[in-house]
């Protein structure tokens, strides 16, 4: 399987902080892989580095098997939707208003906008000023503007935050249904091991900016049955928080 | 970049943004048309509007650059959209189209002031035909500090979240610009600061101007203009430009 995203040696300091250490990430092609680790691990940053938010201190990115660089960083991200941070968008217009400028940046058709809305079930809001709108119903239009341009990888970062437990239900059968649907990878971070493990099919472990698991889900349940998922992933957290 | 351009008006619809610089417009043309409209006015109408604009200039033209700037970067801070802009557009672009939109509407407003201002001298009754040369250099005179004014607010108002940072130094630059005017001694205020030009770059004077004949004996002449003064301001915008840019580029979001 063609890997969509290599990270090699990936590094973020700011000053003497280390945030992400020599991070090696491998990301297959039309998988979710779970981007797992506790608060402050340097989940964010890394995704940030992905879409070029953030500079690295050292190490290279491969998207598509291309080496990306600031000439041809826009161009490979124009294959990518991503969702950071959670932006509250232009809350005086409404979303299909919203939805709009970003059609018009990404030079897709408006006829997307529409499925868009529909596929993260926001149709009936659309005409609705985004301030108006709940945590929920802005998380849900931030995954619209993700899926805006129908991208080959889409990045989450904690999509399910600040949802209640059927939005979240509800964001993980979604995010769950873009492989198989539209030939999308995805990639979900979280600090919530349960949501990836119920979500995704590869997983890499981050604490403290290393990558202390890179692989199948399925695998890191097998690696020893006699301790639950959770435990094995304080392990491994916890073995890094005490280096 | 039509594109952007097209995104940024789509972005400022309710935010009843034009009607709020068209607003502070009306409030300085009627501040400025008040103070001139006197009898002995019509005589000198065209050369004493040359003269007592530039001051009305230095304080309203960057209250309104201070009100755009803000107004077009906090849709973006408060949203915290730069993120997601600069993943799907150059971070350049980005700066360069909010520039161009906000000196567009800051010009249109110059625009409109001026064109009242020749409207009001002929509904008057101004003596003699517009001396549309001296006008249109005034206008010339008007645009370019306003550009670079604008330039370091809208910088400021995107580099920094706390618009704060960008309104007190809007609000700082115009005390020093009007206050400038009034210092003659002290020139390098009009030189250092961009807020300054406004009264630099004035090329009108009034003289004959006594306590005992008041305006009985004034009369208005053109004077020298500071071409040297202009080419300082045309090189401190490209400055501010090329600095404000790069550190827009540079900053992580």
């Amino acid at each position: 399987m063609n890997e969509i995203v290599t990270t090699t040696n990936l590094t973020k300091k700011y000053g003497d902080q280390t945030c992400v250490d020599h991070l090696s990430l491998r990301i297959r092609e039309n998988r979710i892989y779970g981007f797992l680790g506790p608060n402050g691990a340097g989940k964010s940053t890394t995704l940030k580095m992905l879409l070029g938010l953030v500079r690295p201190t050292e190490g290279t990115i491969d998207l598509f098997s291309e080496r990306c660089t600031p000439k041809n960083r826009i161009k490979l991200l124009k294959q990518i939707g991503s969702l950071i941070e959670s932006p509250s968008y232009y809350g005086h217009l409404n979303a299909k208003e919203n939805l709009k400028i970003f059609a018009t940046l990404l030079q897709v058709p408006d006829s997307n906008i529409e499925k868009v809305l529909q596929i993260v079930r926001l149709d009936k809001h659309q005409k609705k000023a985004v301030s108006k709108f709940s945590l929920g119903m802005k998380q849900r239009l931030g995954l619209a503007s993700a899926l805006l341009s129908f991208p080959k990888l889409l990045i989450l970062d904690e999509p399910t935050n600040g949802l209640d437990p059927a939005g979240i239900q509800e964001m993980r059968e979604l995010i769950k249904s873009l492989p198989s649907q539209y030939g999308m990878t995805v990639i979900v971070s979280s600090h919530l091991l349960s949501e990836i493990d119920q979500m995704a099919e590869d997983v890499g472990i981050i604490a403290n900016g290393r990558l202390m698991y890179q692989g199948e889900l399925n695998q890191l349940h097998e690696t020893d049955s006699s301790k639950s998922l959770e435990q094995i992933f304080l392990d491994l957290t916890g073995k890094e928080q005490s280096l | 970049m039509i594109t952007l351009l097209k995104c940024e008006y789509e972005k400022t619809r309710r935010t009843y943004l034009f009607l709020t610089v068209l607003g502070i417009t009306l409030i300085q043309l009627c501040w400025a048309f008040y103070g001139i409209y006197r009898e002995e006015s019509l005589k000198w109408g065209w050369m004493m509007f040359l003269y007592q604009f530039p001051l009305v200039n230095s304080f309203f033209l960057p209250l309104l650059s201070v009100v755009i700037s803000s107004r077009l970067a906090d849709l973006e801070h408060k949203g915290v959209m730069l993120k997601y802009l600069a993943v799907i557009t150059d971070k350049k672009r980005i700066y360069d189209a909010k520039l161009i939109y906000g000196l567009f509407i800051v010009s249109l407003c110059n625009l409109i002031s001026w064109s009242a201002t020749i409207l009001f001298g002929y509904i008057v009754g101004f003596s003699g035909a517009v001396p549309l040369r001296l006008y249109l250099l005034y206008l010339l005179f008007t645009i370019m500090p306003t550009i670079v004014v604008y330039q370091l607010l809208h910088a400021l108002s995107l580099l920094f979240q706390n618009q704060a940072v960008s309104f007190f130094t809007g609000i700082i630059g115009t005390f020093i610009g009007l206050f400038s005017m009034f210092l003659p001694q002290f020139p390098i205020l009009r030189l250092v600061f961009p807020w300054g030009y406004y009264g630099a770059l004035q090329f009108i004077g009034m003289f004959g101007w006594t306590k005992e004949t008041r305006m009985k004996n004034v009369y208005f002449s053109v004077m020298e203009i500071d071409w040297v003064a202009f080419g300082i301001l045309i090189l401190m915008g490209i400055a501010l430009y090329l600095i404000g840019e790069k550190l827009f580029e540079r900053k992580e979001v």
